[in-house]
């Protein structure tokens, strides 16, 4: 579609996924400005890769910016890249507003959060997993024993079955007292 | 009740000095006619009335706060603030009518309000200022502090000058700039106020940081409003020119950004201060003090806004001071400025409701109602409009109900007070009136909306604020939340709070925490996470420490496998975190806190041993024990000399000091431990009641893990034993006195333990323990290998099992033994030790060389309860012949 000079979507395409993800056009355009703007490296097809997502400073010094990434291009997007209509999808998720579609609900925030633990997908997030998160979010050289501590003291907490994992419902559970929905949203430009 | 007994008493009080007043100027006079002489003692008043008076006011303060927390009912209903007043006023009343009220230290007045009334408040408030809400909101608390209050100002300023034309004020005169002056300082929210009435009600954090926050920051905007109308009040309404607004408008921008450039500053060098004084850690919470106040003074001195400076030099050392100084320091700091704030904040109070009682006053009906309709309605319009004007950026959007709030929060206080009172009369010739009106202003808010904005608050369901205990989970996923919304913010380009917040994050940690602290924060190290594991660590220590004896057995069913405690064994929810958190770290260490530390610099060394003195002077029953229990261990399996080591050399440095007031909790615990004691030995009796064959330590170690893991089942029924317990209770008294084998031991021992208060749940073990213990002797020795299974057994009954499994000769010995008085009154017979006592020879030393006899002379009886378990250790030795005993026992 023109891809030298296209900066604007197909307006089919633009109106589905703003029915979907219950952006409005405006912010949805917005969007995909800079979905271009993150495709530099590969202008022409419509498709984000990792590296290109890694490629933003932020993301690349945030503890938590390989694995957020991860999440992205492997649970939304396809074949390691993603189209745009799935990066838009994936940030509708925070989106703040009045219309509330299925998208952005609280329980799929807290899933979305969920994932970022639970990589190998079986809805339950074992220690190893907790103790990786824990390995990048806590930095610094700090000794093994110590995050493991730290893994075995979360995992009691939350963990209510005894079975040593955290299932989804113990993790939504503790979170009943944080105000995830108002934490996990931001505002989109017009 | 309280109520009114602490009111007489304080009236007495006040009574009392007024009568000293008097007594002292009739003696100064009667002294003039008399010849001199020498005097024996002298009444000299004079040399200290002003600094008597301050005490004595602040006395009374103190005892007046204390009073009315004694009645739970009054405080529910009145805001304390309310009281204040009312006490203030009555005061205030006596004062006046015995005619001292022209006194000076009297009154209420601005100078000493504003130096030193004011700053601790709000030093208080800058240093424990949520700071995440805070810059969460920060553009509406802006939107709010300055728009607002100027919008107020000018509405309320037209109002009250355009009724002034109209006959309702009783044709009093009113120019128009005093009206201004008049509003500029009745407009402004009273911080003060505010944060005594929301400090009560709870509501939610973001509600609370916004009206509160804009109490603080719209200080700029009223000093500026207050000075540039007095200023021009001065020079005259003919004389102004348009370079005077404009200087005006000017001088906002240097008394607020000035006020928070000092403040910053300040608290910049004061952290910088820290940094240095590792060698004096006395002097920190001075240091955080004075630079604190400095910040104040220099802001006042150069006339720009005060609060702000040192609200935000309070912002700025929280940031960075509490990771300087010690942890004694910080809790001191945090402590002193608690007490400074909350004293100030009564005798501001309660000056409020004494200055009111004067001749300074002329009422003027319409006039102050219009001023507080004009308040009550201004208010709620300004909210109204810039509340929905900040919902268009904000996130979280502010909904009516909290704009009812916070239109119906904004109190006004003593600060307004202050600011008429130092109104020039010359200049300004209604100053009575709107002193007048002042006083009405803040009485119908502080009371009026005070008193009724908590069932307000209750009735409208706002959102309260939660309580909730820091979980390591909750804590983590917060941060994660945090870090996700950064890299989407940068990734959809939409340059939120959250990047804004990680950049500022960014800068701090590459510059200020570099420059600031003594230790450079590792790379990319989130302190927070770990700040807030050590904090949860240090909780669960304080909650083994308060249900110790109900621990007790944890410990050593943790030290089983994990899977032991990964099966449903979960006994109470208030200890399950720890044990499961031993139960991660066990059996390698007993106690994981302090393993934590370990590898990490000298500073965390400090928190090491602060650690260990923690656990040390709180755990002290349940550590030794654990040590001992470790070494019976370490008979089989030569581990964990580290751990034991620290328990050794810990055992040293206990402090004497806590132990009476654990005396009386050891006191009540007893009673549920007798409880779930009796339960365990009957269970465990139960599953192991065949295996009276001789058996060895390991085989004491396994029993006593297995009736420990059948304890904590019985924990979850609790009920049975209860009543169970109660029945033997009552039946133990009796039969105590009977025992078949030694029947005086038990009444002989009971006053060596515990001199004062007979226990009496123990002797009710006694009568379990007979009962069941008989048949098994397996069980028993197993318990004699875990002495603190048992809390202070009566050594009678001790003798008594051991008996079965012992020779009688032994027994003999060991009575006689206590009933000598030379030798140490705690009674033990040789079971009470497993043979990792006598094979130990070098750890018995090391009990030996700390339990000197005379230190054990000075302590409380409770310590008797565990010296009975060490002493003996020091007596096999003395006594070979018992010695040889102990070990005829304990290995059969």
């Amino acid at each position: 579609m023109g891809a030298s000079k296209s900066t604007l979507l197909p307006l089919e395409e633009e109106q589905s996924i703003c029915s979907e993800t219950g952006f409005t056009s405006k912010q949805l355009r917005r969007l995909y400005i800079r979905f271009q703007e993150l495709g530099k490296r590969n202008p022409t097809c419509g498709y984000l890769t990792r590296e290109e997502l890694l490629d933003i400073r932020e993301v690349s010094l945030n503890p938590l910016g390989q694995r957020l990434v991860d999440v992205i291009i492997e649970d939304y997007g396809e074949a390691n890249k993603i189209n745009f209509k799935q990066f838009a999808t994936v940030l509708a998720q925070f989106r703040r507003g009045k219309s509330i579609t299925d998208l952005n609900t609280k329980e799929k925030k807290l899933l979305f959060l969920f994932s970022i633990y639970d990589r190998n997908h079986d809805s339950k997030i074992d220690r190893h997993e907790l103790l990786g998160i824990l390995k990048m979010m806590v930095g610094g050289n700090i000794h093994d024993e110590q995050i493991a501590t730290i893994a075995d003291h979360t995992i009691e907490e939350l963990d209510s079955d005894g079975d040593l994992t955290i299932t989804f419902e113990e993790f939504c559970k503790t979170l009943a007292k944080i105000d995830v929905d108002e934490k996990m949203s931001m505002k989109f430009l017009n | 009740m309280h109520q009114n007994k602490s009111l007489v008493i304080l009236i007495l009080l006040l009574g009392l000095l007024i009568h000293k007043y008097y007594c002292k100027e009739q003696t100064y006079i009667h002294n003039q006619g008399k010849p001199l002489r020498f005097h024996v003692a002298e009444f000299n008043f004079d040399h200290v009335s002003d600094v008597y008076a301050i005490t004595l006011w602040i006395l009374l303060g103190s005892l007046a706060k204390v009073g009315f927390h004694l009645s739970y009912r009054l405080t529910e209903k009145f805001p304390e603030s309310c009281l204040l007043i009312m006490l203030g006023l009555i005061v205030g009343g006596l004062l006046y009518i015995t005619h001292l009220a022209e006194q000076k230290a009297y009154v209420l007045n601005s100078d000493t309000f504003f130096l030193f009334l004011l700053p601790p408040i709000i030093l208080e408030a800058g240093y424990f200022m949520p700071n995440r809400p805070f810059f969460d909101n920060l553009g509406t608390i802006l939107l709010l502090a300055i728009v607002n209050t100027l919008f107020n100002t000018v509405c309320i300023g037209l109002t009250i000058y355009g009724f002034a034309r109209t006959p309702i004020f009783g044709n009093t005169p009113f120019d128009m700039l005093s009206c201004f002056v008049f509003a500029a300082l009745i407009s402004a929210v009273d911080p003060v106020a505010v944060l005594a009435t929301f400090t009560e009600i709870h509501v939610n954090d973001m509600l609370y940081i916004v009206v509160f926050g804009e109490s603080l920051l719209n200080d700029a905007v009223s000093v500026v409003l207050y000075r540039m109308f007095d200023s021009f009040a001065k020079i005259g309404q003919e004389n102004l020119i348009l370079m005077d607004y404009v200087l005006g408008a000017l001088s906002f921008f240097v008394v607020s950004l000035g006020g928070v450039l000092i403040g910053i500053i300040f608290g910049v060098v004061a952290c910088f201060t820290t940094k240095f004084t590792e060698h004096t850690p006395v002097l920190e919470p001075l240091i955080i003090l004075v630079y604190a106040y400095l910040a104040y003074l220099t802001s006042e001195m150069v006339s720009v806004s005060g609060i702000l400076a040192i609200t935000f030099c309070g912002m700025v050392m929280k940031q960075y001071v509490s990771f300087n100084i010690s942890k004694k320091s910080d809790a001191t700091t945090e402590y002193v400025l608690k007490m400074l704030s909350s004293i100030m904040e009564t005798i501001i109070f309660m000056f409020m409701g004494l200055s009111t009682v004067s001749d300074h006053h002329s009422w003027n009906t319409g006039f102050v109602l219009i001023t507080i309709l004009s308040c009550l309605v201004f208010r709620v319009i300004g909210i109204a409009i810039f509340a929905n004007l900040a919902n268009c950026w904000r996130l979280l959007e502010l909904t009516r109900i909290d704009m009812l709030i916070m239109s119906y929060g904004g109190l006004r206080g003593a600060i307004a007070f202050s600011l008429a009172l130092i109104l020039d009369e010359t200049k300004i010739p209604r100053k009575k009136e709107f002193v007048t009106a002042t006083i009405a202003v803040v009485f119908f808010t502080v009371f009026v909306q005070g008193i009724t904005i908590g069932p307000l608050v209750k009735c409208l369901n706002v959102r309260r604020k939660q309580i909730e205990e820091p979980t390591m989970s909750a804590k983590l996923t917060n941060r994660m939340m945090d870090h996700v919304m950064t890299c989407l913010e940068e990734i959809s380009g939409s340059g939120g709070s959250n990047s804004l917040r990680d950049k500022c994050r960014n800068l701090d940690r590459n510059y200020f925490k570099r420059w600031l602290l003594r230790e450079t924060p590792q790379e990319k190290m989130d302190i927070k996470l770990l700040q807030t594991f050590k904090k949860i660590n240090m909780q669960s220590a304080m909650k083994v420490h308060d249900t110790s004896k109900g621990l007790v057995p944890t410990p050593s069913s943790a030290a089983f496998p994990t899977s032991a405690s990964a099966t449903n064994l979960r006994p109470s929810s208030t200890f399950a975190n720890f044990s499961q958190l031993l139960a991660a770290n066990l059996p390698e260490q007993t106690v994981p806190d302090l393993m934590f530390f370990e590898s990490q610099g000298p500073d965390h060394y400090r928190d090491d041993a602060q650690m260990h003195h923690f656990l040390d002077t709180n755990l002290y029953r349940a550590k030794p024990r654990a040590a001992i229990h470790l070494r019976s261990q370490d008979e089989t399996a030569e581990t964990n000399n580290e751990s034991q080591n620290r328990f050794e050399k810990s055992y040293h440095h206990r402090n004497h000091i806590f132990i009476p007031s654990r005396h009386d909790k050891e006191q009540t615990h007893g009673r549920k431990t007798g409880k779930t004691g009796s339960g365990a030995t009957r269970s465990s009796g139960s599953k192991s009641a065949s295996s009276t064959q001789p058996f060895n330590d390991s085989q004491a170690t396994k029993h006593s893990l297995m009736s420990a893991i059948t304890k904590k089942q019985n924990l979850k029924v609790p009920p049975t034993f209860t009543n169970s317990h109660k029945q033997q209770q009552q039946s133990s008294k009796p039969r105590s006195r009977s025992p078949p084998l030694s029947s005086d031991q038990p009444i002989k021992s009971l006053p060596t333990t515990n001199d004062t208060h007979p226990v009496i749940p123990p002797v009710s073990i006694v009568i379990e323990n007979e009962e069941d213990v008989k048949t098994m002797g397996g069980v028993t020795a197993a318990e004699h290998s875990f002495p603190w299974r048992r809390s202070s057994i009566p050594d009678g009954e001790q003798a008594a099992l051991s008996i079965p499994a012992g020779d009688s000769a032994n027994n003999a010995q060991t009575f006689s033994n206590r009933n000598d008085p030379s030798l140490h009154p705690g009674p033990l017979t040789s079971a009470n030790f497993s043979g990792a006592y006598n094979k130990s020879p070098e750890y018995m030393g090391e009990f030996a060389t700390t339990t000197k006899p005379e230190e054990h002379l000075s302590r409380p009886h409770i310590r008797d309860l565990f010296n009975n378990q060490l002493r003996p250790s020091d007596e096999t030795q003395e006594n070979s012949a018992e010695a040889a005993a102990n070990e005829g026992v304990t290995r059969l």
